[in-house]
């Protein structure tokens, strides 16, 4: 473990400072808890909360082509997005696994930022410069720059005196999943109205160099409202309850966007992409082992990734993620339905639980 | 948060004071705070029997499951039953509200490798 070396966002000497814990996640070193992970949950939920995002990896993709390109390699629609939209998508392998679930951000005609997770970042570079052609140009940012986000009801309320004067009106009038250029604090930044919590909130996207005056500016303005520096470990209880997948749980190169109940962002109308011929077959086979969110009764445990679950003495499935009475299985059809009664063993004793409608958390709009 | 100086500490963070025959077990603040926020611990059955440094149960916090070992041998008389309806207790109170179990102790010399407040702050700082 030692050996490791991990590297680190601009921010690092911030967290040190909030005497974050650090842990190494995807290559990176970064805060897992400042406070604690229930105080910096609830801080989201009830107020405001700040995050580093910098080692997920930012690929900037330039030319006319980029739209009909990522279409043939995506599973969602990219060339009918419009400027300045954000949008969900997957990478597919041929066989309907999934490779990454990204963001794609459309910022003008012929420019795009394609935001990976960390953990796939060399991975999908790869993918990338495999299919790369004349007219695709791409970039890597990954270490070069830098994502803070800002997630949480009073997220408007901070960043609103931040805000250029001219753009204010704006930013505030931002719909959920749309982005825009703008000056925050006197910074340049492309901010966008999505994240990873189940919360209003803003992503915004700098060079490295301006990532610590943004991120002090944020904390700072966001203190009259309780804000809170928040880590990885209120991320993963904030994007679970939301209903949201994290790779390497929910999704895998064996885990399709099917089986993941990411069906909605499969578009079986478009001519030809990656994987589509497989996933037309899990579709019409309906067969497939699928995620579903359960609940456990009363006091229990917390659900961990590999933990077994159980209908009688049938092992079907496994548990993908947890938190305090909550989790996602990749189980059997047979019991997926909402209402199924399965069993979760945890150690030596199996407790029991029931398949629930995902999110666990849907905020009041 | 300074350990208090009437108990004895185990290299596996748990501390322990001796009334009469009766160990009162529970986690020090060092390892409340390094585990975090703490969710669920599996106590182990009053009548139950353990060695010194026996596995007896289970703490565990949002991000991890950490074994609960006994610093002292002997046989388990009563449990903290508000653990079970709050468990943030031990992060709370980890030297007072939030002990874990009682034992009945056989050999008080097992005391012998255990470690002073002041020894155990030191592996701790």
């Amino acid at each position: 473990m030692a050996t490791v070396n991990l590297r680190r966002t601009p921010l690092f000497d911030s967290h040190t400072a909030l005497r974050a814990r650090m842990v190494g996640f995807g290559g990176f070193e970064m805060p897992v808890q400042y406070a604690g992970v229930l105080r910096e949950h609830d801080a989201v939920r009830r107020r405001a909360g700040l995050f580093d995002l910098s080692h997920m990896a930012q690929f900037v993709l330039r030319g006319a082509e980029i739209g009909e390109w990522a279409d043939r390699l995506t599973v969602n629609d990219v060339a009918s997005m419009r400027p300045w939209q954000a949008r969900y998508n997957l990478f597919c392998s041929e066989s309907g696994g999934t490779h990454d679930d990204v963001i794609f951000y459309r910022q003008d005609e012929d420019e795009w930022l394609l935001v990976v997770n960390a953990s796939n970042a060399r991975k999908m570079w790869g993918i990338l410069q495999a299919h790369r052609r004349a007219g695709i140009e791409i970039e890597n940012h990954h270490g070069s720059h830098a994502l803070i986000a800002i997630q949480g009801p009073r997220s408007v309320a901070t960043v609103e005196r931040l805000v250029a004067p001219a753009d204010r009106e704006s930013i505030i009038a931002m719909r959920y999943y749309f982005c825009a250029r703008t000056i925050v604090a006197g910074i340049p930044v492309l901010m966008a109205r999505t994240g990873y919590t189940g919360e209003d909130g803003f992503e915004l996207f700098v060079p490295n160099d301006d990532a610590v005056a943004l991120w002090d500016a944020l904390l700072e303005a966001g203190v009259s409202h309780g804000i809170e520096p928040c880590g990885l470990g209120a991320r993963d209880v904030l994007r679970l309850e939301a209903g949201m997948p994290l790779y390497g749980h929910e999704l895998e190169e064996d885990i399709s966007p099917l089986q993941a109940g990411l069906g909605w962002a499969v578009k079986f109308g478009k001519p030809s992409f990656e994987g589509k011929v497989a996933l037309e077959a899990q579709r019409v086979a309906d067969d497939y082992a699928r995620i579903v969110g359960f609940t456990l009764e009363g006091r229990a445990p917390q659900p961990r990734m590999g933990y077994r679950v159980f209908s009688r003495d049938r092992d079907v499935g496994e548990v993908r993620s947890g938190a305090v009475g909550i989790g996602t299985a990749l189980i059997d059809p047979s019991v997926s339905k909402i209402g199924s009664q399965v069993e979760i063993e945890i150690r030596d004793r199996r407790w029991p639980a029931t398949v629930v409608k995902l999110p666990f958390y849907k905020r009041a709009k | 948060m300074a350990s208090p100086a009437n108990l004895l500490y185990s290299k596996e963070h748990e501390w322990l004071k001796m009334d009469g025959d009766v160990a009162t077990v529970g986690i020090t603040d060092y390892a409340q705070s390094s585990l975090g926020d703490i969710v669920y611990v599996e106590l182990p059955k009053v009548g139950a029997k353990f060695d010194q440094f026996g596995n007896v149960g289970v703490v565990e916090s949002v991000k991890a499951v950490s074994d609960l070992f006994t610093p002292i041998g002997g046989e388990v008389t009563e449990v903290n039953k508000a653990i079970d309806a709050d468990p943030s207790l031990v992060n709370r109170e980890p030297f007072s509200g939030g002990w874990l179990f009682k034992l009945k102790v056989s050999d008080r010399s097992q005391e012998s490798p255990l470690l002073s407040a002041t020894d155990y702050d030191k592996l701790t700082a």
